[in-house]
C-alpha cells in the first residue's frame, strides 16, 4: 500500500444553474493574457451537447485517454514509436474552429462613429487576425440548446442510445438539458503527463495537482490530444501548453480555487482523499463497467488505522490526514456513493466527481387532468427521467447503469425523507421504505441533505494545509535572516536621506 | 643546482636542427625526396622513358636553367601564362593541360627534386624510366570492368570513391555523372593515350583528387579497366560533332534539365503523398456538424 494524498472535487449537478460565474472568475484570474484568449480552463457545457472543444468526448477524432487490452495500458494518441511519423503534424488535435475563434468588439466605434442616421454598432473583430469576423461559434455556443440539431444531436454520449430513444429524446415535449461545469480533473492516471515527450507535465506529490512546467514545455502538444477531457491548451503566444492549476497559489494559502469560491449555486466541493497509488495500474486494466467501483476501492478510508500508518510512513502530515477525514469528497464518493467520475472509461481516473442530476420526469396526468405529484409516482419515475439512464451512465459511470441508478435513487429518497419531515405529505412508513430501497437511513439522508443544502464554506472546502512553512524550511533556513534589516538594502540607508 | 636543459633534450634538438638543415649538393637524394617525386611527378613524367602526358625530364637541365625550373615548378600556370615560348610549346604539346603545382612544393623540396632529376638523368637507366602499369593488350572484359568501376557498381579495392561521383562521361544512363570534375569523355585523347593516362591514374594529380586518392591507390587491374573504358569512350566519340577536348564539365544539357525536372516532380509527388496521408489535417469537427445539419 502506497498511501498518497490527492485533492478531489465534487460538483453537484442538480445545483448548477449554468450561470458561468466560475468560467468568468477563472478567465479573469488566469486566462486574460495574449495567447490564452480561446482558453477556458473552466467551462460550463449544456448537455446533451457537443461541449467545448466541439465533441471533446469523441476519442475517435481526438484520441484522448488510455486504451487497454486487458493487460497493458497504452495511450490512444501517441507512443514512443507513433510520435515519429507524426512529428511534424499531430493529426488528432482540435482545430481553432473546434474551440472557436476568439473575438472582441470594436467598442470605440460606439463613441467615434461620425454622426449619421443610424445608431453605431460595435462590430466583432477576431482577436487572432484583428479583422472583422462573422461569429459562428463560441465556447458555450449551444448554451441552453437542449434540442439543437447541430449540437445536442451530435453529443457523443448519444451513441449509447438506440435510434428510437434518440428520436424520443428530441421530441418537443421531452426536451431536457442540464449543465456540466468542467475543469481539469487532476486525474490519478493522467494521460497528459504520460504523453509529454519533454517530461514537462507532472503531478504534484503533495496534493496530486497536475501542472505544466513552463520552462520544460517544448510545444509538442502531445498533451493536448492525449487529455481526453481536452483540458490542456496551447498558448500560441508563449508557445507553451497551459492548463487549470487548481489555483494552487490559493490552495496553498488555504483558499478555495477561484471557480469554487465564486460558484453561485454552491455546487462545488473540495477536499483531499487518501488513495493507494500501488493499485492504479491494476485497476486501469479492468473492463469499463467495473471502473467506477474500482476507482472507489483505491480511495482509502482515512479513519482506518492501517491507512493512517501508511500515510505517516509516506510522510503525509497529520493535519493532511485529519483534513482527509473531514473531506466532503470522501463522503460523496465513498460513504454515500452518489458522486460519479465523468467518462471513467478513459481510464485516467478523474478526481472530479459529479453528483448526477435528478432530471424532470415525464409527468402523467391523473384524474381531472391534474398532474400527479404523489410520492409513488415520484419515486417510480426516477428511471423515466427525460434523459435516458443510458445517456447519463455513458457520461458519468462508464456505462454502468446500476451505479447511476443507485446515486439517483438515494437522492430521491433523501427528498422523500425531507418531505416527510417538512411538507408532511409522506408518511414515516413511506419515507422509511424509500430510504430502505435506496440503501440508506434517516441519519445518512440528513447528512446528505445538510451537505447538499445547508453546507457552509468550511463544510464545502476542506483544504489540506500545504505546510508551506515546512517546505520553506527544507529549502532555506529562516534564521539566516535573523538580526538582519529586512531583506537587504539597494542603497545604504543614511540619516536624513 | 638544476641544469637549464637536460642533456636528452639537447640531443633531440640537435637532431631536429640537423634534419632541417639543407642537404648539401652532392648528397645522394633522400628516400623522402624520391617518395615525393614518385607521388607528385611520375604520373605525368618519366626520366628517360619518353613522354607521358608531360614531357620526358631526362636532361631537362641542359635545356632550362635551375632558376627557370624552380620558378616553373612553384607555379606552372603563371610561368606558361608569362608567354615564355619554351613553356608555351610544352603546354601546347600537352593539349593545353596546365601542370598542377605539386602538393607541398617548398623551395627546398623543389631544389631537391631538381637535384634528383639531375642525378637520375646522368644514369644510364633511371629508376623513373618506365611506368609500373603493365602494357598487355586491353580486352572487352577490361572495358566492362572499367565501366563498372566508373559507375560505382564495382567498388575499388582500396575503397576509393567511384569516378561517377565527380565526373561524367558520354554514354552514362540516367542523370549522367557528377559535374564537379572534368568531363572524361575525351580524357584518353587529351592526355595522349594509354601510357600517360595509366601513369596519371597511378598517382592522380589534382587539388581535389590527390588528398582523396593518395592513401587509396588503384590496383593495376583497376587502372587498366578504367583506361580501357575511357579509351573506348574516347574512340566512340572521336567523330562526334563539336567534341569538346577541354573536358570542362557541362553546365547545361538534357541531363541537367532531367535533374531539375526530377527534383520538381519528386517534390510535387512528395507533397501529393503528404496531402493524401494527412488529408484530414484541416478537418474541423464543428464545421462538419454545421454542414451536416443543413442537409
Amino acid at each position: 500500500m502506497d498511501v498518497r494524498s490527492q485533492i478531489g472535487m465534487v460538483f453537484h449537478l442538480d445545483k448548477c444553474i449554468g450561470c458561468h460565474t466560475c468560467s468568468i472568475a477563472c478567465k479573469n484570474v488566469w486566462t486574460d493574457r495574449p495567447g490564452t484568449e480561446y482558453m477556458w480552463w473552466n467551462n460550463v457545457e449544456t448537455k446533451p451537447g457537443t461541449g467545448y472543444p466541439t465533441r471533446w468526448e469523441d476519442q475517435q477524432a481526438y484520441k484522448g485517454g488510455w486504451e487497454t487490452d486487458g493487460k497493458n495500458l497504452r495511450l490512444k494518441a501517441t507512443g514512443k514509436a507513433r510520435i515519429i511519423p507524426n512529428i511534424f503534424h499531430n493529426p488528432s488535435m482540435p482545430s481553432m474552429d473546434d474551440y472557436y475563434e476568439p473575438w472582441t468588439y470594436r467598442y470605440g466605434d460606439l463613441f467615434n462613429a461620425p454622426e449619421g442616421d443610424d445608431q453605431p454598432t460595435a462590430i466583432p473583430v477576431s482577436m487572432v487576425t484583428g479583422e472583422p469576423i462573422a461569429v459562428e461559434a463560441g465556447p458555450n455556443w449551444d448554451d441552453d440548446l437542449g434540442g439543437s440539431k447541430v449540437y445536442a444531436r451530435n453529443d457523443p454520449n448519444m451513441e449509447a442510445l438506440s435510434p428510437e430513444m434518440r428520436t424520443q429524446m428530441f421530441a418537443i415535449e421531452r426536451l431536457v438539458f442540464f449543465y456540466l461545469p468542467r475543469i481539469c480533473n487532476h486525474c490519478l492516471n493522467p494521460a497528459c503527463v504520460a504523453s509529454c515527450p519533454s517530461g514537462a507535465l507532472y503531478k504534484r506529490g503533495e496534493d496530486g495537482i497536475v501542472l505544466v512546467n513552463q520552462e520544460r514545455c517544448r510545444a509538442w502538444r502531445a498533451c493536448v490530444s492525449a487529455c481526453p477531457y481536452k483540458k490542456v491548451f496551447y498558448n500560441w503566444s508563449t508557445g507553451k501548453s497551459e492548463k487549470c492549476i487548481l489555483c494552487f497559489p490559493r490552495i496553498e494559502t488555504g483558499q478555495a480555487p477561484a471557480c469554487f469560491h465564486s460558484c453561485v449555486g454552491r455546487i462545488r466541493y473540495l477536499g483531499n482523499v487518501l488513495y493507494d497509488a500501488d493499485r492504479i495500474t491494476e485497476i486501469a486494466n479492468l473492463p469499463d463497467d467495473q471502473l467506477v467501483e474500482a476507482q472507489r476501492s483505491i480511495i482509502l478510508d482515512p479513519n482506518d488505522p492501517a491507512v493512517i500508518e501508511g500515510a505517516r510512513k509516506n510522510g503525509i502530515h497529520e493535519s493532511v490526514i485529519e483534513s482527509a477525514q473531514r473531506s466532503p469528497v470522501w463522503k460523496f464518493v465513498r460513504v454515500w456513493k452518489i458522486a460519479l467520475p465523468p467518462h471513467v472509461e478513459y481510464r485516467t481516473f478523474p478526481m472530479l466527481f459529479y453528483v448526477p442530476p435528478l432530471l424532470p420526469v415525464m409527468s402523467t396526468t391523473g384524474q381531472n387532468g391534474v398532474i400527479r405529484s404523489d410520492l409513488d409516482e415520484m419515486f417510480a419515475q426516477t428511471e423515466e427521467a427525460r434523459a435516458p439512464m443510458a445517456y447519463l451512465a455513458k457520461l458519468l459511470s462508464g456505462g454502468n447503469e446500476g451505479k447511476l441508478r443507485y446515486a439517483l435513487k438515494k437522492q430521491m429518497a433523501v427528498r422523500i425523507a425531507r418531505r416527510h419531515l417538512t411538507v408532511g405529505d409522506a408518511t414515516r412508513e413511506q419515507a422509511e421504505s424509500a430510504l430502505r430501497q435506496a440503501d440508506t437511513t434517516f441519519e445518512e439522508a440528513d447528512a446528505i441533505y445538510r451537505l447538499t443544502a445547508l453546507a457552509t464554506f468550511d463544510d464545502r472546502f476542506v483544504i489540506p494545509p500545504s505546510q508551506r512553512e515546512m517546505a520553506m524550511e527544507m529549502l532555506e533556513d529562516p534564521h539566516d535572516r535573523r538580526a538582519e534589516a529586512g531583506f537587504g538594502f539597494r542603497a545604504a540607508p543614511a540619516r536624513g536621506a | 643546482m638544476r641544469r637549464l636543459l637536460p642533456s636528452r633534450t639537447l640531443t633531440a634538438l640537435a637532431a631536429v636542427f640537423a634534419a632541417a638543415a639543407p642537404a648539401l649538393a652532392g648528397d645522394p637524394p633522400s628516400e623522402e625526396t624520391i617518395a615525393w617525386f614518385k607521388q607528385n611527378c611520375t604520373s605525368c613524367h618519366t626520366i628517360g622513358g619518353g613522354r607521358l602526358s608531360g614531357p620526358d625530364l631526362k636532361g631537362v637541365l641542359a635545356r632550362r636553367t635551375r632558376a627557370q625550373l624552380e620558378t616553373f615548378i612553384a607555379d606552372p600556370k603563371a610561368a606558361i601564362d608569362s608567354g615564355d615560348p619554351y613553356w608555351v610549346k610544352a603546354w601546347n604539346d600537352s593539349n593545353g593541360v596546365y601542370m598542377p603545382a605539386p602538393a607541398g612544393a617548398s623551395p627546398d623540396r623543389i631544389r631537391k627534386a631538381i637535384d634528383l632529376i639531375e642525378a637520375e638523368s646522368a644514369k644510364e637507366k633511371s629508376q623513373f624510366a618506365g611506368t609500373a602499369v603493365s602494357d598487355r593488350p586491353l580486352v572487352a572484359d577490361d572495358v566492362a570492368r572499367g565501366r563498372a568501376l566508373f559507375e560505382g557498381t564495382l567498388a575499388f579495392r582500396e575503397g576509393a570513391p567511384s569516378c561517377i561521383g565527380c565526373h561524367s562521361v558520354d554514354g552514362l544512363s540516367g542523370f549522367g555523372g557528377g559535374r564537379l570534375g572534368k568531363d572524361l569523355t575525351h580524357v584518353f585523347a587529351r592526355l595522349g593515350g594509354r601510357k600517360p593516362l595509366a601513369a596519371w591514374l597511378s598517382a592522380p594529380q589534382s587539388p581535389v583528387m590527390t588528398p582523396v586518392y593518395r592513401d587509396r591507390p588503384f590496383t593495376e587491374a583497376e587502372i587498366l579497366g578504367l583506361v580501357a573504358y575511357l579509351k573506348e569512350r574516347s574512340e566512340t566519340n572521336a567523330g562526334a560533332a563539336g567534341a569538346d577536348l577541354s573536358g570542362e564539365p557541362r553546365t547545361g544539357g538534357s541531363g541537367m534539365f532531367a535533374f531539375l525536372a526530377a527534383g520538381v516532380g519528386g517534390l510535387l509527388a512528395a507533397l501529393a503523398l503528404f496531402d493524401h496521408f494527412w488529408r484530414s489535417r484541416f478537418r474541423s469537427v464543428r464545421r462538419s456538424l454545421v454542414e451536416g445539419s443543413k442537409r
